[in-house]
């Protein structure tokens, strides 16, 4: 029991310094919300706006992974390139790392989306016909995103050419997050129904990525 | 008092042979310094100590449940970070909340003054930055210390400090301290020269 506290304690030390050296730094943030805005404005411009709802979806999703992927591939290779990383993981208990690390990129995503999604809405003209749905999707999707960014930015530090590896490896493991968030997402903006276990199936990935990202994390 | 056991240890990196079946008895209460020429392996061993890095063959036994603290070239602390902010998050690690005025007096037993904390750590000499890594190790009150040319960068009053609190806090720790400056060497117990 106090081995779980001493690790929640390192948790949120974690969280609030990397926090404070993303504000302090911006580079991470503002790499993210720089291309998702020009990719935003770039797909806008060319579609005139209108673009239907699956595509409009898959488009929304596609901006969050590629930002999400400018932001995220230097979780881990920001602190080896500054020397940071092996301190801290002598100071502090791995996972307690990977943790703080994923609970960071989340927050960080999520700041990403809250730009990006109004912003995207507006300019394709779109509405949002199931608020709660499109939040709840937006958040399974972003946790699944998380879990396997963090891991994969892991993997890839010690990797010569990582820029080019962090996509490539990133994007089949998340893949079963992206199919049914596009379907979600497309319902949350139509109104249409929905099947529930799609939602159930991220839930279920999302459980599954954060395991398996705790367990392999030991081996790294 | 407790001791690091080195049990048939062996080690290489691609075809250089570090350590081949070294065991060895690394005793607490005293400073222990590893001498060598350079690559004879001084750094390996305290990673080996630490278990930063694992041996090809044989095994590091460590005290159960002893933290471990470090002053070496490669780890560095957080650029970003002001001296007390980097004071603060290494000693919340290990379950420490340190006061301001504790932050002063680590402050002033590795030779840091007050405003210097204010400050942040990317625009420290590099002198400064060696006395802010052993005032975090001194916050985080670890165990075990591995200190690899501490003194390195550092003038002879910064030197001087550096002496005294190891010479202090050896009775309950494990020193390890990789050198092969005269002056820290003189002031280990015992001397362990690589090669072994």
């Amino acid at each position: 029991m106090k081995s779980f506290v001493c690790r929640c304690e390192q948790v949120v030390a974690i969280v609030r310094k990397d926090f404070v050296v993303s504000l302090r730094r911006r580079a991470a943030l503002a790499a993210m919300m720089m291309f998702a805005l020009t990719a935003t404005a770039a797909l806008s411009l060319s579609t005139s706006g209108v673009v239907e709802p699956k595509i409009l979806s898959a488009l929304l999703w596609v901006i969050i992974f590629f930002a999400a992927g400018a932001g995220v591939a230097g979780t881990f290779d920001d602190e080896a390139q500054a020397g940071t990383l092996p301190t801290l993981k002598l100071y502090a208990d791995a996972q307690a790392v990977l943790f703080g690390k994923m609970i960071h990129v989340l927050a960080s995503l999520i700041s990403l989306t809250v730009f990006i999604v109004p912003t995207f809405l507006i300019l394709f003209d779109a509405d949002v016909a199931d608020g709660l749905l499109m939040v709840a999707t937006l958040l399974l999707g972003l946790i699944g995103l998380s879990a396997a960014g963090t891991l994969t930015a892991a993997l890839t530090t010690s990797a010569v050419a990582k820029g080019g590896l962090f996509p490539i490896l990133l994007f089949p493991v998340t893949l079963p997050i992206f199919l049914p968030a596009i379907s979600l997402t497309e319902a949350a903006l139509t109104g249409a129904a929905f099947d529930g276990g799609s939602l159930v199936m991220m839930m279920m990935f999302d459980a599954m990525l954060v395991t398996a990202a705790s367990i392999l994390y030991d081996y790294l | 008092m407790t001791a690091i056991e080195f049990r048939d240890v062996s080690l290489s990196f691609g075809r250089r042979e570090i350590f081949r079946h070294a065991t060895l008895n690394l005793r607490g209460g005293r400073v222990i310094g590893v001498v060598g020429a350079n690559g004879a392996g001084k750094s390996t061993l305290l990673k080996l100590a630490g278990k930063i890095i694992a041996p090809d063959a044989g095994t590091v036994a460590l005290p159960e449940g002893l933290t471990i603290g470090a002053v070496t070239p490669e780890m560095k602390l957080y650029g970003a970070l002001t001296g007390a902010e980097n004071l603060a998050f290494f000693a919340r690690l290990r379950g420490k909340v340190l006061s301001p005025e504790k932050i002063f007096e680590l402050g002033r037993r590795v030779g840091l003054e007050a405003q210097a904390f204010d400050v942040l750590a990317e625009n420290f000499s590099t002198g400064m930055r060696q006395r802010l890594k052993f005032a975090v190790l001194l916050a985080v009150d670890a165990d075990i210390w591995l200190l690899d040319e501490p003194t390195a960068n550092l003038d002879d009053d910064g030197r001087e400090k550096f002496f005294t609190e190891i010479r202090d806090a050896a009775p309950d720790k494990i020193i390890l301290l990789a050198t092969n400056d005269a002056t820290e060497v003189g002031i280990c117990d015992e001397v362990i020269r690589l090669p072994l």
